[in-house]
């Protein structure tokens, strides 16, 4: 089959092939890391459907700058920074909105819909993180979606975000004391 | 997951010691996860290729209007300089009086040409 084939292609092979106008293979790339990029954005934006329209604008734009990527780092870090950077610009402009016509509160910017889960308990935890998520200030919200949600190291973190170690590690601990007093709320 | 060992569990996914991965797969497994909604996938293709069909489109557009502009440039160019050497021919220079025909001409007949006296 030929998806079966795609599926076992490796990531060079599929920026290749994608680059030749292949469109499986650019399908496939989708298919790879349309997850990761759902809990990169979802977890920093809220689930709603301006969640739905940045993610995809992530994949337009890997798109459009796939000539650039030279496989000196893994693809999967080359979506996540454009992910990140397209979040954290969302998250810019909305803050920029909200302080200019309306009087609402930080988190009130973000939408705390939850997709269906399987089961009640699954939708509740789902909704706890994502309020608390949205609660944090957005420099220290990218560094706990990174590591809560996608399972980053501190190491791996800092270098996504092109911050040093040492800035990491501090915003982490803030962030964690942040959280302590936002939990203690919800 | 009950919400207060879910609390516990965020909080030790953010110690500095913990492991990123395993507290990461434990909170996915408790339901702290996002998926896009159904076709998606579907939707990212779409735009793509036709962004990318646009995108060719009018790069083709561009391209063509340049070498429209690049001809018609040249062309000008090469006009000029024929008209520069036929006025230097026929008038023998290239005076500001000879580009506007008026090299051989006196002042008395340009006002009989103007007044008619």
């Amino acid at each position: 089959m030929i998806g079966e084939s795609y599926r076992q292609k490796s990531e060079n092979e599929l920026v290749k092939a994608s680059l030749e106008g292949d469109k499986q293979a650019f399908s496939e790339i989708v298919s790879r890391y349309q997850n990761m990029v759902a809990r990169t954005v979802k977890g920093m934006l809220g689930d709603s459907v301006f969640s739905e329209d940045i993610g995809q604008d992530v994949f337009i734009r890997l798109f459009h700058s796939l000539s650039d990527f030279r496989g000196e780092a893994k693809l999967s870090t080359y979506i996540q920074k454009i992910a990140i950077n397209l979040t954290l610009n969302e998250i810019k402009r909305r803050k920029r909105f909200f302080s200019t016509f309306s009087q609402k509160g930080n988190n009130e910017m973000f939408e705390f819909e939850v997709a269906d889960s399987e089961t009640e308990e699954k939708k509740e935890a789902a909704e706890l993180v994502s309020k608390a998520l949205m609660s944090l200030d957005p420099k220290f919200r990218v560094i706990v979606a990174m590591r809560m949600l996608q399972g980053y190291s501190t190491k791996e973190t800092a270098e996504m975000l092109d911050l040093p170690l040492g800035t990491v590690l501090s915003r982490l601990s803030r962030a964690q004391e942040q959280m302590k007093n936002i939990l203690r709320k919800l | 997951m009950k919400i207060p060992e879910l609390k516990e569990l965020i909080l030790r996914s953010l110690d500095k010691e913990s492991d990123p991965e395993k507290a990461s797969a434990m909170l996915e497994e408790a339901g702290v996860t996002w998926k896009f909604s159904e076709g998606f996938h579907d939707r990212v293709l779409d735009a793509v290729f036709s962004t990318g069909d646009t995108v060719v489109r009018k790069i083709e557009f561009v391209r063509n209007l340049n070498s429209v502009f690049y001809r018609i440039a040249l062309t000008g160019v090469a006009a000029i300089v024929l008209l520069l050497i036929s006025i230097f021919v026929i008038q023998g220079s290239l005076s500001f009086d000879s580009f506007l025909g008026l090299g051989d001409s006196y002042d008395e007949s340009i006002v009989y040409l103007l007044t008619g006296n």
